[in-house]
């Protein structure tokens, strides 16, 4: 049997185990394949879509998520200070990794529709805007060509490796919900971390508009802020044809 | 030179005559004056000659921040703008307003402790500052619009996140009681005219920068949290008003007004407050309502939720959403502001149908916000509204407009309380239209005057609340005896200081506060009980001074004076102290400039007393005791004819206050028969060449 062949057999019986919700780790996963993916992820949420047939997901899961709830929020932005203040050493809200200014005065809708949206100006709803740690696919890693976005342990939140950053960006044009940022003293890219499960955002709310919860999806809940302009880099959208097959 | 954090780094200058823009380095040049008033005071010493006049091009108006601004500090949201005074009675001098919202934070990102505007354009324009790229862009498709329309148009060009800055029609009318305004309700009153007079329309600011931390950000971090933990509410009151589980004190006049029950009534879903413990600061937005405050237990089913300034958890504005008035007005249902900003309306009235805190008072309040916050009239911490009732219940206003234009206006609305009169009004006073509303518009000094009212008839009479040189008392013997009547002699405006009525009305038990004072100023007796005062001791005089540095500190770092100094906090553990060396820790580890609070507070006492050598300049004699540290005479009566110092009464003795201020000028080491500062006085503290000048213009004691 040729590598590819060993691939293939590999995949399938994995699959099957996924498929007969056999628990099943990512180093019980590797140690049947030997091969190295650059993660797995537990099936929970995709299954719970209702779809039939699971195919691998490339990232860890994430184990928690910040969640905001904009009818508590009081725009006083003490979130985005203690975001880059405490993790960076300065007061810098253009890099936050939670949002609140571009929805303060005017509502994601911006000034565009005057006072008929939200925000101080509008109806007064001001929406905290936070990483929703995809699953897979998760638009940031995919989009950046050097693999520099990728799961930390314990909580797999999705973290920049800062020696692999090139600052190119393409992360930023990649996520739909535009919750990229980038450090620009640094020249690199910058996202939520959640501050190693203490997320510094929600500690200084002084209104209890954030919550850190066990993970959930919400990249199917809330709606997308930008169109997404990042192009997959070739070498990616290969690797996603070795689970995601067309029939021949 | 040394790095330091905090600070922007540069100073912009512009020169609407000519178009010129510049900027200056802030260190370099005002460093000892740390920022904000102090930034302003200085311009003005430097460039401004005395005898120019509000509305003249040579006219300054400064816009400062200070080095904590637009950092995680709480309560750091303010600016300070500073300008030859247009209501200053009689002769225009050195005045600030403040204003809060965003536009601190969002100078400083754009790389800017201050703009300093001098000349004026020749045609109507607004300022476009996005980092470093400064433009003067014509404004004339503006002018004549409102505040809110000013700011989305330009929000439009800039970008959301962009803090606008904008006069209504009143500052464009040069309206001296007028404003300027950013991020909806945050007003520095009295400066909309000196913009308008530069035909100066709107300032918008976006800054993609940051500020960066000197000291180590785990100490940042700790020192934030440290300082969170000795926060009250509003006000800095540090008891709850009603009994709660988790406090030993409570105090009815306290601003902490969380509790079981009290709801942010008109959020969807509602919040409710709940039990908001000190130690709880995830809670601390839901400590205060202001609106609830005001107008009591009605006032929670229209609350959406609290606002305010960037980095402050205590939230002292309120948006209210109060459905009757959009049918009844046509006017929105969302209303937005704080205190005499959400009562401009309902204070004009002397009763309402419904009583004075009822739904018609609540429409009164909406409708005021609706019209003043557009058309960017000041009332001049509520003189304006005063004025009017004796104006017109004397019979004044009937008397002085001719009978055309007094059968113009729907006076038997006012008398019965309908806030549509306020159509009628306001909008003529943003206009100038009319007798009334230009009167009504030039400030209480002037208005006297052409109304050829003696300036003793409002001295006299408690119930105006006047203090002198056109303007009102500012938590004066009301809140602290001899202490309050001295802080209000110092500015050439209403004095705007509150750090010695956040102590007194912070709601412990005059044992406790007596304990904390004895820490502060040197012994118990620097405080009274509100309404049992005593006669004055050195240690009242302390606490004056004390009082008047601070509010200057605030006000030149850019933290807010109407939640500091935090003299006392809510923690039993820590015997309710506060923290008075918070100032200069928050400044020593944000800038790495290492400054003890002696030596912050020096810093503080150069400013204000620069402002006091900019006034003596201007006014032109040194003789501060019987010419500007005046004191109205209803100080000194009682209605019920009480004694002073009896229990029950809040007026003052006159040789008591007269000993009050021989014991301050004292303590500031001035010279008492004439309240100037000495040349030695003027050395000590850095200001050498300003004693040279003025001692040339024969103005030292």
């Amino acid at each position: 049997m040729d590598h590819r062949d060993e691939e293939q057999e590999t995949i399938e019986r994995a699959l099957s185990l996924f498929s007969q919700n056999h628990p099943c780790s990512r180093r019980q996963f590797l140690k049947i394949g030997g091969i190295s993916l650059l993660g797995i992820s537990t099936l929970g949420p995709l299954l719970a879509r209702g779809e039939a047939k699971a195919p691998l997901i490339i990232m860890e899961q994430a184990q928690g998520i910040v969640i905001a709830d904009p009818t508590r929020c009081v725009a006083c932005r003490r979130c985005e200070l203690a975001c880059t203040e405490f993790n960076d050493g300065k007061a810098s809200p253009v890099m936050a990794r939670v949002k609140v200014i571009r929805n303060l005065h005017f509502g994601p809708q911006g000034p565009y529709v005057g006072q008929h949206g939200q925000g101080n100006w509008g109806n007064g709803l001001v929406i905290p805007e936070v990483c929703h740690q995809c699953p897979h696919p998760v638009p940031c890693a995919n989009a950046c060509p050097n693999d520099a976005i990728v799961a930390k342990p314990p909580l797999n939140v999705r973290v920049v490796d800062v020696e692999r950053c090139v600052g190119c960006r393409m992360c930023q044009r990649a996520c739909p919900w535009g919750m990229m940022s980038f450090d620009a003293g640094a020249g690199k890219a910058t996202k939520c971390f959640l501050c190693e499960g203490k997320p510094k955002c929600v500690e200084a709310c002084p209104a209890e508009a954030l919550r850190f919860l066990p993970w959930r999806d919400l990249t199917d809940k809330v709606p997308p802020r930008v169109v997404p302009t990042a192009a997959l880099p070739p070498e990616k959208a290969a690797s996603c044809s070795e689970c995601h097959k067309a029939k021949n | 030179m040394a790095k330091y954090g905090g600070w922007a780094g540069k100073v912009l200058r512009v020169d609407l005559s000519t178009g010129r823009i510049w900027t200056e380095e802030t260190i370099e040049k005002y460093k000892d004056f740390l920022g904000g008033t102090g930034i302003g005071y200085k311009v003005l010493w430097d460039e401004v000659p005395s005898g120019t006049q509000p509305f003249d091009p040579a006219n300054r108006i400064i816009f400062a921040v200070g080095p904590l601004a637009g950092t995680g500090a709480p309560c750091n949201g303010r600016t300070a703008i500073t300008t030859l005074w247009p209501t200053c009675w009689p002769k225009p001098l050195v005045a600030t307003g403040h204003m809060g919202g965003q536009f601190a934070t969002e100078l400083k990102y754009a790389g800017y402790d201050a703009i300093v505007i001098e000349g004026k354009a020749d045609h109507p324009v607004w300022l476009s500052i996005v980092d470093s790229q400064v433009k003067i862009k014509d404004a004339r498709h503006l002018w004549g619009q409102g505040i809110r329309r000013a700011t989305v148009e330009i929000s439009q060009e800039m970008g959301s996140e962009a803090a606008v800055a904008a006069i209504g029609q009143a500052g464009e009318n040069l309206v001296p009681m007028s404003v300027v305004m950013n991020s909806v309700s945050h007003s520095a009153g009295g400066v909309g005219g000196v913009m308008g007079s530069k035909n100066l329309k709107a300032i918008g600011v976006r800054g993609s920068g940051g500020i960066g931390i000197a000291g180590d950000k785990g100490e940042w971090e700790k020192l934030i949290k440290y300082h969170l933990s000795l926060l009250g509410a509003n006000n800095q009151h540090v008891v709850p008003s009603t009994p709660q589980p988790w406090a030993e004190y409570y105090n009815p006049a306290s601003r902490w007004v969380a509790g079981r029950g009290r709801k942010w009534g008109a959020s969807t879903p509602t919040i409710e407050t709940g039990v908001c413990g000190p130690h709880d600061l995830n809670r601390m937005a839901y400590r205060t309502n202001n609106f609830a405050y005001f107008i009591g237990e009605g006032g929670w089913q229209y609350t959406v939720r609290g606002s305010g300034c960037t980095a402050c958890p205590i939230r002292c504005h309120n948006i209210i959403k109060v459905p009757s008035v959009a049918a009844k007005y046509n006017i929105p249902e969302v209303g937005q502001n704080t205190c005499s900003g959400l009562f401009f309306g309902a204070l004009f009235f002397k009763t309402f149908p419904d009583g004075p805190r009822g739904q018609t008072a609540i429409e009164a309040c909406m409708v005021g916000m609706h019209l003043a916050d557009d058309l960017g009239i000041w009332c001049n911490y509520s003189q304006l509204q005063r004025d009017f009732q004796k104006l017109y219940y004397s019979g004044m206003i009937e008397s002085k407009l001719g009978e055309k234009e007094f059968k113009g206006y729907s006076w038997n609305k006012y008398e019965k309380g309908d806030p549509s009169f306020l159509f009628e009004l306001l909008p003529r006073v943003a206009q100038k239209e009319g007798e009334l509303g230009t009167a009504l518009g030039l400030g209480s000094g002037y208005l006297l005057e052409r109304w050829s009212i003696p300036e003793e008839d409002w001295k006299g009479d408690l119930k105006t609340l006047y203090w002198k040189m056109g303007h009102p008392r500012h938590h004066s013997n009301d809140e602290m005896g001899q202490c309050g009547v001295i802080v209000n002699t110092q500015y050439n405006r209403d004095c705007q200081c509150h750090s010695h009525t956040n102590f007194t009305r912070n709601g412990l038990p005059l044992e406790v506060q007596k304990r904390l004072a004895a820490e502060l100023w040197g012994s118990p007796d620097a405080v009274d009980a509100i309404g049992a005062f005593t006669p004055i001791n050195p240690y009242k005089a302390r606490f004056a001074k004390w009082s008047l540095l601070r509010k200057e500190l605030h006000d030149s770092l850019s933290l807010c004076n109407y939640m500091g100094p935090w003299a006392a906090s809510p923690l039993k553990e820590r015997g309710y102290r506060g923290d008075d060396s918070i100032e200069s820790r928050l400044y020593s580890l944000a800038t790495g400039d290492r400054k003890d609070r002696q030596e912050l507070d020096q810093a503080a006492e150069r400013i204000f007393v620069l402002h006091r050598a900019l006034t003596i300049r201007d006014m032109g004699t040194k003789e501060m005791r019987t010419q500007h540290d005046t004191i109205p005479d209803w100080v000194f009566t009682d209605p019920s004819g009480k004694a002073p110092f009896t229990q029950g009464t809040v007026h003052m003795d006159r040789e008591d206050i007269r000993l009050a201020m021989d014991l301050y000028y004292g303590e500031m080491g001035w010279d008492k028969s004439t309240g100037a500062p000495t040349e030695a006085a003027y050395r000590r503290i850095g200001l050498a060449e300003v004693s040279e000048e003025l001692g040339q213009r024969g103005l030292l004691p």
